[in-house]
């Protein structure tokens, strides 16, 4: 699931400005209530309005951020009553072995998918931006992965990944290359996750980027060429600037992203081999829904998880209040 | 109407129709009746069987007037990742299968019926095997009634062990043999794997305890990983040369149980361990050629891993509906010639009768009946059979470990490094998982 | 169509002067550099595809064997037919539109009435509670994945077992703080004096709603309704989690279960038509799906 932070639209649709009247003149026409009553009417049928969202807000997104927390804490079989086990969650989740590999695998699984899901879209855009032809036809299949069903785009790829007649060993083959284990060998399982997932998700960042290459004035690039800068530099001293604000929004978005890592190994590799694809959300899977209902420990592991994130989410709000 | 009226309006329209979709498990049937839900109804996939169970719960609640019996068809049967959930919800099923992985955990937390007192509704529980029955009894009550139980083998194709010169009648006994005929059916060129094995999805870690105890090894003792020992080494051994040296094994690292079964029916995969009920599956939901399967008992043949399943009851069930549910179970589950049992029925819709993949009655007159009615209606060959037949006597079935997903998960990270690693360190794999193991036996 | 400014005409210049492109040199770059992202695009994006329904067409042996056919021998269209059998697919398709639109009207209802609240009635503690629905934007489903189950399976307080309900995936749409805030954002664009008029004259707040706002603003209602409807479509551990029942399964968590027992070329067949519904939505709803990935200039 990846949400995109879209900001307002300018108003336009709404015709005229605003003109700001504070003052009024309006002509009642019974006696006003006296002010305090009107807001607490006012008060009243807003919370009448708000309160749908509220319920579902409170239940079903407040309320299970409250419960990581207390679950943290407690061990559960959801029949009995909970009963408080201290750390003893957190001790069985940092003492497992595959706790480090899941950390690690995510990690790196992020770094890889910044490389592919980051830099690649934003090159990619770059050079859309500057075709003047079939335009709509490249946005258009850029974007399609995006819209299918992970699940679609996931079993597909097993069967591209398969070692025998998969279609990625037969190509190396038909080309004379040495064809890979992909899924099948440690070296090479996280990084072919990696690419199911780029394909799935490059086009939403591609458009994105497009759409902020579109807003950088020209005049920027005349000036820089009239300064002798080459096409490169122009990259470097125009488009990037211009689009930092966004490129440090993606960053953070990227990296929330990929910290979720759940359907790639899930389908493809079980976590293996040895490990080495296993991520902390599908551990956490494990933990409640493998191991015989562990939830204690994998919401601990889940409070680790929401941290983490926190941080980053931390770090970009601080990025974008610099920007602005 | 006012706002707040309309927002009042639509919270209760909510709340009602979120109570009326929450799910409610005792219902009682109409007039004085009683009404069961019942799990395990064959799966749309397989058309025929689902026909089959169908007419079974119309024949039932025929002999049982005031029963209604209503089936789900969740498959899996039992799903251990929203079994808590679903009795936390009370929309667990009146009769549910267990398999018996999970015996100790269920009767712990007491989220099975206890049934002593109503055991005689199954005409023939007394003909289960005595130390079947022990699964699932503790402190001396009854929880369940055991509905299937095996022991794991050597599946072969024979058709291929004829291509690749070997004969089939004299299927391979030691782990030696294994290792040589393997290689006799990888040579027959590209595409054939001469031995099947999994390295992940906690089913490697599975196969890896079969082949232990049947090398005579052990998973646990005293609460102690005991897998690292000369017969765990030897496991490891074993699959690692077979994958590097012969490379009769194949190289995908398979994870999903249906993976190897499927390369199985496919024709070009020579032997797996499995029980007799691999054979069924591979020649009915994969279309694999009945005559080419056979079974012999597990290589080493010194324990086997002993499977199996039960039926139980829902602890909130009232009296008269555990008393339907037995009924159903006994009728559907437990009588020669009936039900499940029906194998002429069986034989007339094409299922894969003949497959001597349930031992649970052994040698009772129950047991007796059910066999013969097997091999009278057997649309296999069941010579092919014969060698599991032959050996299961001399084998010790072995339950599993405690903690057994767990422990599986452990070593399928040894099982799948000695079939994508040349450099596999065995001594190291297994002295990680052991530590490991231990870490998860020490928490309560 | 909310945001036309980035529908800028093609002769603005970018990177490279329109001086450069004409140049011979320039020229013969950029047709070598346009065919090339063309090719690579259908190849990357495009083929994959055209592999999943041509693998569909072939036989089991021929989809296994090597080097494989570029193009199916006998094209079978039966298979697609034997896969809708199999995996059962008219049932999870109906589900899942279920689910689809059941998400799309509750949460459109719960999100526009709060928003419309939020900016126009402004209630006391109006800007925490949007912070705090903001709050949840941070924290992905997946981090609390174990207790949103808990919780869906005994609702607190309430004690209601949402498992196999659609109500388990449409409580938790609907608690989506991004929907909130869009359309909070619009309604506050909206000039307050068309809204005061109508209070003058005594029309009721939800008339106001329905006959002044919701009419203006289509576009963004457009926006919100494709996003929830794609998520719905796209979820995959959440309905695999709440909706384990075969007859209540969603389209993505009955491909995964039953993918393991079928051949291959059932397994793309299934495939192609689990794309069909979503390829759809893409065709016809393209330019407010562009739109709404992009809405707003993004300078802030």
């Amino acid at each position: 699931m990846r949400t995109l932070t879209v900001k307002p639209k300018p108003k336009q649709q709404v015709a005229t400005e605003r003109r700001v009247a504070p003052e009024r003149q309006v002509v009642p026409r019974r006696r006003p209530p006296t002010k305090r009553r009107r807001a607490a009417r006012r008060n009243l049928t807003a919370y009448g309005f708000l309160c749908a969202a509220l319920f579902c807000f409170a239940l079903f997104a407040w309320w299970p951020i409250v419960r990581e927390v207390v679950l943290s804490f407690q061990q559960t079989n959801l029949v009995d009553e909970p009963s408080w086990v201290g750390l003893d969650n957190f001790r069985t989740v940092v003492n497992d072995p595959a706790f480090g590999e899941a950390w690690r695998n995510t990690f790196v699984f992020t770094l890889l998918a910044l490389l592919c899901g980051y830099v690649v879209p934003f090159a990619v855009a770059v050079v859309l931006n500057e075709l003047r032809h079939a335009r709509a036809y490249l946005r258009f299949v850029v974007y399609l992965p995006v819209m299918l069903p992970p699940i679609v785009s996931v079993l597909l790829f097993r069967w591209f990944y398969d070692p025998g007649p998969g279609l990625f060993n037969q190509a190396l083959d038909a080309v004379g290359l040495p064809t890979l284990a992909w899924l099948d060998s440690t070296s090479t399982a996280l990084f072919s996750l990696v690419i199911v997932s780029t394909w799935m998700n490059l086009g939403a960042g591609v458009l994105i980027y497009l759409a902020a290459l579109q807003n950088i004035p020209g005049e920027l690039y005349e000036a820089a060429e009239l300064d002798g800068a080459g096409i490169l530099k122009r990259i470097r001293h125009v488009t990037i600037p211009q689009t930092r604000l966004i490129l440090t929004l993606m960053l953070m978005l990227q990296i929330v992203a990929t910290m979720q890592v759940f359907i790639e190994p899930y389908m493809l590799t079980g976590g293996g081999p040895e490990n080495a694809t296993v991520t902390v959300a599908y551990l956490m899977y494990q933990y409640a829904f493998v191991y015989g209902g562990n939830y204690g420990a994998g919401s601990a592991l889940g409070l680790m998880l929401m941290l983490v994130l926190l941080a980053v989410a931390a770090v970009q709000l601080r990025l974008t209040r610099e920007e602005k | 109407m006012k706002p707040r009226n309309l927002a009042i309006v639509l919270t209760t329209g909510l709340a009602l129709t979120a109570t009326a979709c929450g799910g409610d498990s005792s219902g009682s049937g109409g007039s004085g009746g009683v009404s069961i839900t019942v799990a395990c109804r064959p799966a749309k996939t397989a058309p025929k069987l689902r026909d089959a169970w169908d007419d079974d719960v119309a024949t039932f609640e025929k002999a049982h007037p005031g029963v209604s019996v209503k089936s789900t068809d969740q498959q899996p049967c039992f799903d251990p990742k929203t079994f808590a959930a679903k009795l936390a919800g009370g929309q667990m099923e009146t009769v549910f299968v267990v398999p018996v992985t999970n015996y100790g955990d269920v009767i712990a937390k007491r989220q099975a019926k206890d049934i002593t007192a109503s055991t005689g509704v199954v005409k023939n529980f007394g003909d289960i095997k005595q130390d079947v029955r022990g699964m699932v009894t503790k402190d001396g009550k009854v929880y369940g009634v055991p509905n299937v139980s095996y022991s794991v083998g050597l599946v072969y194709n024979r058709a291929l062990f004829a291509k690749a010169g070997l004969d089939p009648d004299a299927p391979p006994r030691t782990w030696e043999e294994v290792r040589a005929a393997a290689k006799k059916i990888a040579d027959l060129g590209d595409g054939y794997v001469g031995y099947g094995e999994y390295g992940g999805g906690n089913t490697g870690g599975w196969h890896f305890a079969q082949a232990l105890f049947s090398r005579g090894g052990e998973m646990v003792t005293d609460g102690k990983a005991a897998f690292n020992s000369a017969e765990g080494k030897a496991v490891l051994h074993n699959l690692h040369d077979m994958r590097w040296k012969d490379d009769s094994v194949g190289s995908r690292v398979l994870i999903g149980w249906e993976s190897l079964m499927q390369q199985m029916a496919a024709g070009k995969t020579g032997m797996m361990l499995g029980a007799p009920d691999v054979i069924t599956d591979v020649t009915q939901k994969f279309q694999g050629k009945a005559a080419d399967y056979g079974i012999t008992g597990v290589p080493g043949g010194k324990a086997s891993l002993a499977g199996g399943e039960a039926y139980m009851i829902n602890p909130k069930a009232s009296p008269s509906q555990t008393k339907a549910a037995l009924q159903w179970i006994d009728f559907q589950f437990n009588t020669p010639g009936k039900g499940r049992f029906d194998f002429a029925r069986g034989k007339a819709n094409g299922e894969a009768v003949g497959v001597p993949n349930n031992d649970y009655m052994g040698d009772s007159p129950t047991g007796k009946a059910i066999a013969e009615g097997r091999k009278a209606n057997a649309v296999l060959p069941v010579k092919n059979y014969e060698p599991y037949v032959d050996a299961a006597p001399g084998i010790t079935p072995k339950p599993e470990p405690e903690k057994a997903q767990e422990l599986y998960a452990v070593l399928d990270v040894a099982m799948s490094a000695v079939l994508t690693r040349e450099s596999a360190d065995v001594d190291k794999l297994l002295a990680d998982a052991e530590s490991k193991a231990n870490s998860i036996l020490a928490r309560r | 169509m909310p945001n036309t400014t980035d529908r800028r005409p093609a002769a603005t210049r970018t990177i490279v002067s329109p001086l450069e492109l004409r140049s011979r040199r320039g020229s013969r770059i950029y047709w070598a550099l346009l065919t090339a992202t063309v090719t690579v695009f259908t190849l990357v994006f495009v083929f994959p595809l055209y592999w999943m329904v041509t693998g569909a067409m072939k036989t089991g042996e021929e989809i296994a064997r090597t080097p494989p056919t570029l193009f199916p021998e006998s094209p079978d269209f039966s298979v697609f037919a034997d896969a809708w059998e199999l995996f059962d697919i008219g049932t999870l398709l109906r589900n899942t539109l279920f689910y689809a639109v059941g998400a799309w009207l509750f949460a459109l209802a719960v999100d526009v009435s709060a928003a419309y609240a939020l900016s126009k009635l402004r209630p006391m503690f109006g800007n925490a509670i949007l912070a705090g629905m903001l709050a949840t934007l941070m924290i992905p489903p997946i981090v609390v994945m174990i207790p949103a189950y808990i919780t869906v399976t005994d609702v607190p307080i309430l004690g209601w077992h949402l498992l196999n309900s659609p109500w388990a995936i449409w409580f938790p749409v609907a608690a989506n703080g991004f929907n909130v805030f869009l359309l909070k954002r619009f309604f506050d664009s909206i000039p307050n004096e068309l809204l005061e008029a109508a209070e003058i004259d005594g029309v009721p707040p939800w008339r106001v709603l329905w006959s002044i706002i919701l009419p203006i603003s289509r576009p963004i209602l457009g926006v919100v309704s494709l996003f929830t409807v794609v998520l719905v479509f796209k979820d995959f551990v959440w309905p695999l989690l709440v909706l384990p029942d075969s007859e209540k399964m969603t389209l993505s968590v009955g491909l995964s279960q039953t993918a393991g027992a079928v051949t291959q070329n059932q397994i793309m067949a299934g495939l192609v038509i689990a794309s069909i519904p979503m390829i759809i939505v893409f065709f016809l709803f393209q330019r407010s799906i562009m739109a709404g990935l992009t809405a707003g200039s993004l300078k802030g």
